[in-house]
């Protein structure tokens, strides 16, 4: 298919727990066992619509979808997500699961009869999942050649950004539009997705139209798997109006993936049609510089007050590149004096450019957050 | 220590032989007496470690019967009406009622049964409550204002809503001067569900705010009521050792404990309405986890909040653990949960709950249920082991061996928790959550490599045992009939559900008590109504993973 060599790729695949249930050891222990198998696991969270779960797995493009029931209605549950993946077009979407023993022999092979793949009952070994999941989904994919068109749906985009790879697009095809791009680094902990998750919140209540798309990164483990599960805690960005994308940095250094460049490329074109393109790296150390892609219009850092001794910023060279820093967890009790430490450093270093934005993410309808909105989007 | 003299004439039941009711070690030399009053206490005394209360299980000296059996039975499934009748079925023989309510999925995440996609799950593994007329039919039949009467609800998220309509449904039926006797509890514990269960709603600072105007509501309006049970049974079902189970429990008791104390309320008008709910497992470290626990909470209530006799009193709820139960030969499930039982009661646990061998795979049905229950009368009623002598293993050498264990490891967890930032700063970090969610991995692969050993399933397994019995499911019709229901109360209530609704926004708004109102909104609202409008006010929870 395409242009990339899938039998060197790792299997994309998509998990999570249904709606009204929140039983989600067995499926962490599912994702940990995979990932350690090269699996790139998108995980979604528990308590998840079926909506919620065909969207990602539409937008994602993976190979399946991994469902673990815990407390009934698993029957009618499975079902709907096999329906609405056909009805969106994406029947060669696999869909498998697993669960506790509420899951009855007689329920798997009733499931099995309209059209799940496979069910994975308590007791089932890691190796044997791996094997049964190597065998149902590592065989490539039967669908049609995806040709390097956009297809006007999140369907086509999403295979398209499957098949750009780290390839080079043709330019003219992708002719940038009116989208702005804005990327958002910091090291891991700062609360980045929660940062972004808020904005896309405010974004979606204030603009009654328009669409966003957001290109999260997480690290590829030991360059090959990777838990990709930015989604399970950016509620407010599982909307029709979002289109969100998961990337394991594959071995890469600087907080993104060989393919960013090209996906940020495709999704800011005037084909893709977003309004915004919010982009995530992985969490940064100091000297990471992850913004010299040329994409990028706005470049945010976000720091939470734990990094306010001045030694540390000082050693934080994306100071210097920054259009933009956000003091996140302003709540914390070290936030006051974080803020004197990074104003200072800010004046040291940038002659006043930098624009400086204290926020609390984790509060609904934070003002620091709104701020920023409106700063990034004028 | 003069009891050490009190002979129960009663004593053996087969040889008649003479048992003190409280044994104690023969110690003469004045240190050890101390170290044995301070490091463990008689029964009913600080720290504790043998009992909450001198008597516990004992036969009442007079020779009548024990007034009420401490087993309270967990019951939910379908409608209202039927899980009444399954309250009606538990009690019918018993002078006392202690009703115990699971909740269904969509209740427990605050959904109404006419909620998009959880037609599936109406009625699976718990009742549906989305008004306060299901919650009158819940509880059709059972006399609220009665002393023997005690609810308890098992419900956390949505709890401050569901207990609203459960005090709505009382008034409505027994008048307004109801409240001052209600008795049970409401699970309500918000840190464990973020930490292990994660059936929250709100972010977490909204979701306090709504349990402590709720705490702080029923310690002045429902005196004989436990606002909260705080609960170590999810985090340990959700993979935690036994020593996280109870580090993380006490440590967020000790939390609640704190945001009480900033709210202004006395120590000593809400640590006696704080009450504690534990599993028990099959693991050694169970035969001594709750009293170690017991004894934390004592010196902590006493030594740093100044609690009275009464607040350092850790009065819990044990349930035998259904993570040990397997479907595989199910029925020497019956043998797991009777040693649980049997430790959870040398544990001198307060009330317990004994789980069905059938669990695993289904709702319980009502042969397993009756066995479970007979188990604990067994255990209790029957057998002489607590019947006439307290403390029996108290002092040995390998239940202190295990004290000594528990109780430095439980501290160490202590120390981890504070350098995170206390439990609000270390769940920040995910640090219980990752530290269970490694237990919990740990666990499984210990299972399927068979380092831990479950009979029938990875030893002695026998293939040819793949019989279950029947699996207890909900029918369409009864799923349809409460989403019918549900929609007819939210069309007679349409208008004065949106006027109640902004009157609730006020309230969110201007930082008055939510709870109060929220005993007003749920006369016109629905469940899901009610949570639809607090998370549009306050934001929905981001889960971590």
């Amino acid at each position: 298919m395409g242009c990339s060599d899938l039998a060197s790729e790792p299997l994309r695949i998509l998990t999570a727990v249904p709606l009204c249930d929140g039983h989600d050891s067995a499926v962490m222990a599912v994702n940990q066992a995979l990932i350690l198998q090269g699996y790139e696991v998108v995980y979604l969270g528990y308590h998840r619509s079926v909506q919620d779960i065909v969207r990602a797995a539409i937008q994602e493009d993976v190979v399946a979808v991994g469902i673990s029931s815990y407390n009934g209605g698993h029957l009618e549950f499975f079902r709907e997500v096999v329906e609405l993946l056909e009805v969106k077009g994406r029947c060669d979407i696999g869909v498998f699961g697993g669960g506790g023993g509420t899951i009855t022999p007689a329920d798997v092979v009733l499931m099995k009869s309209y059209g799940v793949d496979e069910i994975f009952l308590a007791g089932t070994s890691f190796e044997f999942i791996d094997e049964r999941l190597r065998e149902l989904y590592g065989g490539g994919r039967d669908r049609a050649e995806c040709e390097l068109e956009i297809a006007n749906d999140d369907r086509g985009l999403a295979m398209v950004l499957s098949s750009v790879g780290s390839l080079e697009i043709d330019r003219k095809k992708w002719v940038r539009g009116s989208a702005k791009v804005i990327g958002f680094t910091g090291p891991g902990g700062a609360g980045k997705s929660t940062l972004i998750d808020e904005w896309v919140r405010g974004y979606l209540a204030d603009h009654p139209v328009g669409r966003v798309a957001i290109l999260t990164h997480d690290p590829s483990s030991m360059e090959r798997g990777g838990l990709l599960a930015d989604r399970a805690s950016m509620v407010y960005a599982q909307d029709d109006r979002v289109f969100m994308r998961s990337l394991a940095t594959r071995g890469r250094q600087g907080g993104f993936a060989p393919s960013t460049e090209v996906c940020l490329r495709v999704l800011a074109s005037v084909a893709a049609g977003f309004d915004h393109v919010l982009v995530e790296t992985v969490g940064t150390g100091q000297e990471a510089l992850p913004f010299e892609n040329s994409v990028i219009d706005t470049k945010v850092l976000v720091l939470h007050p734990e990094y306010g001794a001045r030694v540390q910023l000082q050693k934080i060279l994306m100071m210097d590149s920054a259009d933009v820093v956000v003091l996140n967890k302003t709540d914390w009790a070290s936030a006051a004096r974080a803020v004197e430490e990074v104003a200072h450093q800010i004046s040291l270093s940038n002659e006043g450019e930098v624009r400086l934005y204290q926020t609390q993410a984790s509060e609904h309808g934070n003002v620091g957050v709104t701020e920023l909105r409106k700063d990034l989007l004028g | 220590m003069e009891r050490d003299s009190e002979f129960d004439p009663a004593g053996g039941d087969a040889t008649g032989i003479s048992l003190p009711r409280l044994p104690l070690p023969e110690l003469d030399e004045p240190g050890a007496i101390a170290r044995y009053l301070c490091g463990e206490g008689l029964p009913g005394e600080f720290p504790f470690l043998s009992s909450a209360y001198p008597e516990m299980y004992l036969d009442p000296e007079d020779g009548s019967k024990p007034q009420e059996e401490p087993t309270r039975l967990f019951a939910g499934l379908g409608t209202a009406e039927e899980t009444n009748a399954r309250f009606h079925l538990l009690t019918k023989s018993q002078k006392s009622h202690r009703l115990s309510t699971a909740f269904d999925g969509p209740t427990l995440y605050g959904m109404d049964s006419d909620a998009d996609g959880v037609f599936g799950k109406i009625g699976e593994g718990g009742v549906a409550v989305d008004t306060v007329e299901d919650m009158e039919r819940l509880f059709d039949g059972f006399d609220l204002s009665d002393p023997q009467t005690s609810v308890s609800m098992t419900i956390n998220g949505p709890a401050p809503t569901i207990m609203a309509m459960y005090v709505a449904a009382a008034k409505r039926r027994f008048g307004p001067n109801v409240e001052k006797v209600l008795r049970g509890t409401v699970q309500a514990d918000i840190l464990k569900e973020v930490q292990g269960q994660n059936e929250v709603l709100f972010p977490v600072a909204s979701s306090l705010r709504f349990l402590l105007d709720m705490m702080e509501y029923s310690v002045s309006h429902f005196p004989k009521w436990y606002p909260i049970s705080i609960s170590g049974y999810h985090i340990s079902q959700a993979g935690a050792t036994p020593v996280q189970q109870a580090a993380y429990t006490l440590s967020n008791g000790f939390s609640y404990a704190d945001m009480m104390r900033e709210q202004g309320v006395a120590v000593d008008v809400f640590a006696p309405r704080l009450s504690f709910f534990f599993d028990c497992g099959v693991d050694v470290e169970f035969i001594a986890l709750s009293r170690v626990c017991r004894k934390i909470w004592a010196i902590g209530m006493r030594e740093v909040f100044g609690g009275d006799n009464r607040s350092q009193l850790l009065k819990m709820h044990t349930q035998t653990s259904g993570r040990s139960l397997v479907s595989a030969e199910f029925k020497n499930n019956l043998t797991r949960t009777a040693l649980e039982m049997m430790m959870a009661y040398m544990n001198a646990t307060n009330s317990c709950h004994s789980n069905s061998a059938d669990e695993p795979f289904t709702t319980p049905s009502e042969e397993y249920v009756k066995l479970a229950s007979h188990g604990q009368s067994i255990l209790l009623e029957e057998s002489g082991l607590f019947r006439h002598m307290m403390n029996g293993l108290s002092g040995s050498p390998g239940m202190k061996a295990v004290e000594r264990a528990v109780e430095s490891e439980i501290l160490k967890e202590f120390a981890e928790i504070e350098r995170l930032g206390g439990v609000l700063g270390a769940m920040e970090h995910r640090y219980q959550r990752s530290q269970i969610q490694a237990a919990s991995y740990r666990y499984e692969q210990q299972i399927l490599s068979g380092e831990r050993r479950v009979i029938g399933l990875n030893r002695y397994a026998d293939s040819n045992d793949a019989e279950l019995p029947s699996v207890v499911r909900v029918t369409d019709a009864v799923k349809l009939k409460q989403l019918e229901r549900v929609r007819a109360f939210k069309m007679k209530n349409k208008e004065a559900a949106a006027e109640a609704l902004d009157g609730l926004s006020q309230v969110v708004e201007n930082g008055g008590n939510v709870f109060a109102q929220l005993v007003e909104t749920v006369e016109v609202c629905s469940l899901g109504q009610i949570t639809e409008r607090l998370q549009r006010d306050v934001g929905i929870f981001r889960p971590m993973i």
